[in-house]
């Protein structure tokens, strides 16, 4: 059966490039537009990995993680974050917080995300 | 009595008065010399006291002026004698602490340190008042910055003057910039990587085929997007330097591995610009260096970066990289047979948004802060950054690292 990916994140391209790439190399993804709906379809959808950005409306990447990880059912979902911003402050925040891997946008394509991607749930 | 006898009495008694005559006359001389003498010298004791007094006005116009200056300072100041005790104040410097003069003039070190106003200050003077330059925050609306002076007179020592000067506007001011930074250089990072991402994509086929005209076009666009990516990065980092957290994560790491990981992309750039390129490495095992490699990589890219920019197609780069037992460190060097720079601007060149003259004419790319983010990236690693260069010659960059 084909792994689940969820993609939280705010900004279209970014959500439609990740979707085109990593459907074509057979994942399952489902979009959610920022935080809130994040945590709605990952309690429905229960994802084999989560995308997940930092800065979004209504609840950020940070908040998700907390909820996550407060939540037995959800706490053990491995997360890549994927932000704008490189700084070391958040990206400590974010390993604090569990996630697996952390890339900056301005300096990874989607081709690295796939292959982080691979590298978590192969 | 006879005649005679008389006769020579008179004669006697004659040269008798004539010798008082002629004493009194000396006496009487020396009497109008003496007397001149001691008004010459009321006189002069006169002009003396006139000086002198003169002298008394003009020192304490001098002294009222003085200390006009220090109580109108605008920065506050502690002098302390030589035995470390307070000898005076101004209002500034009592305002900071809350302080009354009276309470605080004459005492000692550890009697001050008693005064829970005064602590923080006291504990950052230490025990000897030694020589300082540091910020102290007092509370969220009050940063000082202290320094002290030793005060030497006639080479000898008198006294220590500690300088509180109010740097709370400034750190707002600071702090408001970097905040503003920080928040435009992610807001044009956003856009940044959408091009970047669908650029990419474009390229790599996955949204369809393209013709060979269609890719030279996107490469290119591609290239600008990177460059406008690596200007705001340059300005994040910069902003990080003045934050004081640019060194982050330290760790032992292989430095050949490092410069690898930078310049196998950077040999690309240099065979397009047809531009010789070589790295050389000891061939022995060399020690393991303590650094943030992702800052140290910022360094070394930025410097390959200039020298690759700088230099002729025909050019050469050559970078090396050894190690000296003896000085414990490793020495890297990249050396370059681009257009150099002026002998006039060498001394500007790790300044902030400097670039040379003939820089600006050969590429009119270029934040100017390369250089300025290479030094201070090695200078916060405890290691030294120089170089050697003859316009239109070239340029040698030397670094070393402590291992």
């Amino acid at each position: 059966m084909a792994k689940k990916i969820l993609i939280i994140e705010d900004e279209e391209i970014i959500y439609s490039l990740l979707q085109k790439k990593l459907t074509e190399e057979g994942y399952q993804i489902s979009i959610a537009k920022d935080g809130v709906e994040g945590m709605e379809k990952m309690k429905e959808a229960k994802p084999d990995l989560v995308l997940l950005d930092i800065v979004m409306p209504r609840k950020g990447g940070f908040e998700v993680m907390e909820e996550m990880r407060g939540d037995e059912s959800l706490k053990g979902i491995p997360i890549i974050v994927i932000s704008n911003s490189g700084q070391p402050v958040e990206l400590d925040r974010a390993k604090e917080l569990g996630a697996k891997d952390w890339l900056i946008k301005t300096e990874f394509d989607p081709l690295e995300v796939l292959e982080k991607v691979k590298k978590q749930i192969g | 009595m006879p005649k005679n006898q008389n006769k020579g009495r008179r004669q006697k008694e004659e040269v008798e008065l004539s010798g008082i005559h002629e004493r009194r006359k000396t006496e009487l001389k020396e009497l109008e010399r003496r007397t001149k003498e001691i008004a010459e010298s009321r006189k002069a004791l006169m002009n003396i006291l006139e000086d002198a007094e003169i002298a008394r006005v003009e020192a304490e116009g001098e002294r009222d002026k003085t200390l006009a200056i220090i109580e109108n300072f605008p920065e506050g100041l502690l002098f302390f004698d030589q035995k470390n005790e307070l000898s005076s104040t101004n209002p500034k410097a009592r305002d900071f602490f809350d302080l009354e003069r009276e309470n605080i003039l004459g005492k000692d070190l550890e009697t001050l340190r008693e005064i829970p106003s005064l602590l923080p200050l006291m504990e950052i003077l230490g025990e000897e008042l030694e020589v300082y330059q540091k910020e102290l925050k007092l509370t969220e609306r009050l940063v000082l910055k202290v320094s002290t002076i030793t005060i030497m007179s006639a080479e000898e020592k008198v006294g220590t003057l500690v300088i509180l000067r109010d740097i709370t506007r400034e750190k707002i001011i600071e702090r408001l910039k970097t905040e503003f930074v920080s928040i435009a250089a992610h807001q044009l990072r956003t856009p940044l990587s959408a091009i970047k991402w669908t650029l990419r994509m474009i390229l790599d086929g996955d949204l369809g085929e393209i013709s060979q005209e269609q890719r030279k076009f996107l490469e290119g666009t591609y290239g600008s997007n990177e460059r406008m990516i690596k200007l705001i990065n340059d300005l994040l980092n910069v902003t990080r330097i003045e934050e004081g957290r640019f060194l982050y994560n330290i760790q032992s790491r292989d430095i050949i591995e490092i410069a690898e990981g930078v310049i196998d992309p950077m040999k690309e750039i240099a065979k397009r610009k047809k531009v010789k390129f070589s790295f050389k490495t000891p061939k022995r095992e060399i020690p393991k260096v303590k650094v943030d490699s992702e800052k140290v990589s910022l360094a070394i890219q930025n410097l390959i970066d200039n020298a690759i920019h700088y230099t002729k197609s025909g050019g050469e780069v050559k970078v090396s990289l050894r190690y000296s037992k003896k000085e414990k460190q490793i020495l890297f060097s990249v050396k370059d047979s681009g257009i150099g720079i002026p002998k006039e601007q060498q001394k500007r060149v790790f300044t902030r948004f400097f670039r040379a003259a003939n820089a600006i004419r050969a590429e009119t790319e270029g934040t100017g802060l390369g250089l300025f983010i290479a030094r201070n990236v090695i200078e916060a690693h405890q290691g030294k950054i120089w170089f050697e260069s003859v316009e239109g010659k070239g340029t040698t960059f030397y670094f070393t690292l402590p291992t």
